[in-house]
């Protein structure tokens, strides 16, 4: 049962890395590939290693369930850092007077792609 | 003097080349290493050092010579850095400085003066490439630079344990200071240590470590055998071990989260210490 639960939450995290992985190829501009990376990225090692921590205290022993604290403050740290780190970025390209991509009224069609930095 | 050191670093090279080939293949089972030293060191690590990581082991102990010029590299490198771009402390090169007055944003420039005035009221000293502070960066790095100098320690006193030691708990260490830089600026890390304290802590730390090896030589033992501690502690020969490689472990951790936060400051301002990224 809480072996499933695991397996549940790691498919969960490979699915969401890949479709952050698939965002960051695909998506126009640094922001929306920022915004595609940020996101998924976070709920995705969040679903990963809250499953490891899961399977690591299935035998409800002590020093296995210590290690899935252990476990847990890496997630803490993760999901704090993690969307610090896209905000700080976001903000950089702002101030520096990187425009956002936009498909403009006047002329359709997606707009000169702008490299990553 | 360029086509010395290119003549210099081709003779180098070709001299490593040239000893390259006379290693043991790689994986070969009839080296020197895989013929007995390796055995050795998993059969007998424990016994004399009580360190169930057989890497620390290896590491601070049977090869502690090796790892002392590790550290000693480290310093260096953070002493060349200095060398070359620190720039005198009186020649004041960024030699324009921006006060901004909080409350309308006006911001003042003065051209000159070497001794920095210190303007009283609501004036804060600002980069030339100013950004406002960011409120969530701040709090965020504030709430996890404690927690990433404590997993350092722990790193550090965790090594005989699991992976982890002296260069690792250094680097963590160092990380925090520079998130401290980066989140707020260079001015908020001097102010907090200086820049005196840095360099004094990078000669500490490979000084602890060529202490605890040179003790041995007083008490009549061979340079980095760290057994003298039986005599001095009055604990057993593992023991001993043990706490000599924390002892060294700790020396290398100074060096190393000094050297890099020292390297980080230098490099990113240019040599003066003054602003930067």
């Amino acid at each position: 049962m809480i072996e499933t639960a695991a397996l549940a939450l790691l498919c969960l995290g490979w699915f969401l890395f890949f479709a952050g992985t698939v965002g960051i190829l695909r998506m126009p501009d640094v922001y929306t590939r920022l915004h595609t990376a940020g996101k998924l990225d976070t709920l995705g090692s969040f679903a990963l290693l809250l499953g490891l921590a899961v399977l690591q205290s299935r035998s409800l022993t002590l020093p296995d369930i210590l290690v899935s604290l252990k476990i847990m403050l890496v997630l803490v740290f993760v999901s704090v850092a993690n969307p610090t780190a896209t905000h700080a970025l976001v903000d950089a390209g702002l101030r520096s007077g990187l425009e956002p991509w936009m498909r403009s009224p006047a002329a359709p069609g997606p707009a000169p792609r702008e490299e990553l930095p | 003097m360029r086509t010395l050191t290119l003549v210099a670093l081709t003779l180098t090279a070709a001299f490593l080349f040239r000893a390259a080939l006379d290693f043991p293949a790689w994986g070969d089972p009839a080296s020197p290493a895989g013929l007995h030293v390796s055995r050795f060191f998993i059969e007998r690590s424990y016994d004399d050092a009580r360190t169930p990581n057989l890497v620390t082991a290896t590491l601070a102990d049977y090869r502690s010579y090796d790892t002392m010029f590790e550290t000693v590299v480290v310093f260096c490198a953070a002493l060349a850095c200095f060398f070359i771009i620190r720039a005198a402390r009186e020649a004041c090169v960024a030699n324009v400085f921006h006060y901004r007055h909080a409350p309308t944003g006006l911001v003042l420039t003065l051209r000159r003066g070497c001794p920095l005035p210190r303007l009283r009221g609501r004036f804060e000293q600002i980069d030339s490439e100013w950004t406002p502070r960011s409120v969530i960066l701040e709090t965020v790095s504030r709430g996890m630079i404690p927690f990433l100098q404590l997993f350092a320690i722990y790193v550090l006193a965790h090594g005989h344990y699991s992976p982890g030691g002296g260069f690792q708990a250094g680097v963590i260490f160092g990380a925090s200071y520079i998130l401290l830089a980066v989140s707020h600026d260079l001015r908020t890390l001097t102010d907090h240590v200086a820049e005196r304290t840095m360099h004094l802590l990078a000669a500490a730390g490979v000084s602890l470590y060529v202490g605890i090896g040179a003790l041995a030589l007083w008490a009549g033992m061979q340079f980095m055998d760290y057994g003298w501690m039986t005599l001095a502690f009055g604990m057993d020969g593992p023991g001993a071990h043990s706490l000599g490689i924390l002892l060294v472990e700790l020396g290398v951790a100074l060096t190393v989260c000094a050297s890099l936060t020292t390297i980080f400051k230098l490099v990113s301002s240019e040599g003066t210490i003054m602003e930067g990224l």
